[in-house]
């Protein structure tokens, strides 16, 4: 009975990465309908730009101040590059076909993933082992590490700020007119070149806050590691509703507990393939998500 | 005046047609490797190796007096990119491949180098590679059955572990490697309590090992790659499981050790010799000259394999004075033990190499290995 709880553990933990990532895909598609197929490499690339800044702007040695400084400074710079993206990679195609954003998105993700490998080089770099104390709780058998709460508890937190903030905050009503209708939100005055930063800002932070996370956790990062991760996330996004941000949260949470109890329970081998058969299912009976509202067809 | 510019420009590139007709007086060496991805570490390894080699034997005046050219092809570890990489190579002209590292990517490309006659040595351990005995084929390395065998014998006899937990993933190489000891494991009477698969390079196998910690296991045997085992010793400890850690040959590397952490202390790893225990001078005159040319020590026992694998090669081609691959094979099963850095090379006719030598090391505080068997 006890691995019951220890894989509710481990999928939660999974699963919250999943979520942060998530959200990224899902916010930008509910303003863009665009699928930002580069953010899984954004996301990488915070991994990267982490251990860089740990060791080079603040000397490698590990303190409370320079693991909250570790995630504030890598937040800010993907949450830059995440607007610079949108500039270079989807502004200049904001009126041209559907396929060709995608297609740029593609093209935007290979020159994220490649510039990575010839910054940092092809083989395993290893993020900095030894930011959080290695303290271990054993509840009745269930063992959880501080890291794992760490994640757990960060990402309920974030993901509560950014509920609030979408819904009781001016921006976060902004943000969702415009999601909704970008013409009428302009017409109400709303920026709407604004929120889409904004946009772009917020969800790569998040999937900054995640790479951070992906980085202490699992220690060995490669340039190649964002495709596996954004596959999973946007899988998340589209299970919760895409376009729909507790629909992230929530699609992100259930394909980690999902996955952990497959491959507890059932079968390693089959992980995969049942997870991605409730994707299907879900898509089948539900085709808008779990918590994805019917869109009204526009005609 | 466009006329005149074409014109010219035309010329100009024809000059290069003609002048790379002339350059056929090189002999031609292709290394397919995964210089990128999760193998980069022994991708590049392989390719360095190589590269030493050749300069040091075009300045000896090269192979029957031409130069030697090497030509790199990144096959990222996979099967697609290993076929693409074996047609490239083969359009490249070259008359034998160094590669893979994996037996995946060797196997990919396999066919390809037997249909054009194009010679290949790697040092992929699954015994898939040699069970067609294509005449171009010549493993480096000793095949999984022989590991099979040893690890058996060292979980069973010497061990006596009374549950066993095996791991595999889904290679060619570690599902091989790990049906093999599950065979003989069970031969000798071995109790196995749990066989499964990890997903490479998914890195999150703390589900798996939940699963297997409730089964109580005295040992946890994985027979995949070094970028999977790292984390997976390192995730076992997490979990609190105490099961002693045994990885098979593929997790001899530097990477075992970053990755698995203050967990990779105790774990252990059955392999061949590595490079620092070779006993043969020629060895260490490799090493030597490896580690003044790249300044670090080649990351395993693999690179040096391959490397043994093109000294044969090049032996060959002096000592049968042509560059016939067919001539190169026939040689190269028919000659007595040269010797290697890796011992004596010698192959018979299905392309497995004869002789054999494992070891069991125990890794230390230091994340160096310490031998706990002959």
């Amino acid at each position: 009975m006890d691995i019951f709880f220890q894989q509710i553990i481990n999928g939660l933990t999974i699963g919250s990465l999943y979520a942060l990532i998530a959200l990224g895909y899902t916010m930008v598609y509910g303003i863009l309908k665009l699928i930002n197929f580069a953010h899984g490499d954004l996301v990488a690339l915070s991994a990267f730009i982490g251990m860089t800044v740990f060791a080079k702007i603040l000397g490698g040695d590990a303190s409370l101040f320079a693991v909250i400084a570790l995630f504030l400074i890598t937040m800010a710079v993907i949450a830059m590059a995440g607007v610079a993206l949108d500039k270079a990679a989807y502004k200049p195609l904001r009126n041209a076909p559907r396929l060709s954003a995608v297609v740029s998105a593609l093209g935007a993700g290979l020159v994220i993933q490649n510039g990575i490998m010839l910054t940092w080089g092809p083989n395993v770099n290893f993020f900095p082992g030894d930011l959080v104390p290695n303290i271990v709780w054993n509840i009745g058998g269930t063992v959880v590490t501080f890291i794992q709460m760490l994640i757990l508890v960060l990402s309920l937190i974030l993901m509560i700020a950014l509920y609030l903030f979408i819904n009781k905050t001016k921006m976060g009503t902004a943000i969702r007119a415009s999601a909704i209708d970008k013409d009428a939100s302009r017409l109400m005055g709303i920026n709407v070149d604004r929120v889409i930063s904004l946009v772009f800002i917020i969800g790569s932070a998040l999937g900054a806050v995640g790479g951070i996370f992906i980085g202490m956790h699992y220690r060995g990062i490669t340039f190649e590691m964002g495709w596996q991760y954004g596959l999973y996330a946007f899988v998340a996004a589209i299970m919760g509703g895409i376009g729909n941000i507790p629909g992230a949260m929530l699609g992100g949470i259930l394909l980690g507990l999902f996955n952990a109890l497959i491959a507890g329970y059932v079968s390693s081998t089959w992980t995969d393939a049942f997870t991605f058969l409730l994707l299907i299912l879900i898509i089948i009976f539900r085709p808008t998500g779990i918590l994805g509202e019917r869109v009204a067809e526009k005609v | 005046m466009r006329k005149l510019f074409t014109t010219l420009a035309v010329l100009i590139a024809a000059t290069f047609f003609v002048s790379s007709s002339y350059a056929e007086d090189v002999i031609k060496i292709g290394v397919q490797a995964p210089t990128t991805g999760s193998y980069a570490n022994e991708g590049q390894g392989i390719d360095k190796a190589v590269r030493l080699l050749v300069e040091q034997k075009n300045a000896e005046g090269g192979l029957l007096g031409k130069k030697i050219k090497v030509y790199t092809c990144d096959d990222e570890g996979t099967a697609q990119a290993a076929a693409i990489c074996g047609r490239e190579l083969v359009n490249k002209g070259v008359i034998a491949v160094i590669g893979s590292y994996t037996s995946t990517a060797a196997q990919a490309a396999q066919k390809i180098y037997y249909n054009a006659g194009v010679l290949q040595t790697s040092d992929g351990t699954a015994d898939a590679l040699t069970e067609n005995g294509y005449w171009t084929f010549f493993r480096n390395s000793n095949p999984n059955s022989a590991e099979a065998v040893y690890t058996a014998d060292w979980i069973v006899n010497e061990k006596k572990y009374d549950r066993i937990a095996i791991i595999t993933d889904y290679s060619t190489f570690a599902q091989g490697l790990g049906n093999a000891v599950e065979k003989e494991t069970k031969k000798l009477g071995g109790n196995i309590i749990y066989k499964g698969k990890i997903k490479a390079n998914s890195q999150n196998y703390t589900p798996v090992l939940t699963k297997i910690k409730s089964m109580n296991p005295d040992v946890i045997y994985f027979s995949g790659y070094y970028s999977d085992g790292g984390l997976l010793r390192a995730q076992q400890q997490q979990l609190g499981i105490e099961a002693d850690f045994i990885g098979g040959d593929a997790n001899d590397n530097p990477d075992f050790v970053k990755l698995a952490g203050s967990a990779a202390e105790g774990a252990y790893i059955i392999n061949v010799p590595t490079p620092e225990l070779l006993p043969y001078d020629v060895a260490k005159d490799f090493l030597a000259a490896y580690k003044e040319k790249y300044n670090e020590m080649p990351p395993s026992i693999w690179t040096v394999l391959n490397a043994d694998g093109l000294r044969a090669i090049m032996h060959a081609i002096e000592e049968t004075k042509s560059t016939d691959t067919k001539t190169i094979a026939n040689y190269l099963v028919e000659m007595d033990p040269y010797p290697g850095f890796s011992g004596d090379l010698a192959w018979d006719e299905t392309g497995e190499r004869v002789g054999s030598s494992y070891l069991t090391y125990r890794i230390n505080e230091n994340g160096n290995y310490d031998v706990v068997s002959q």
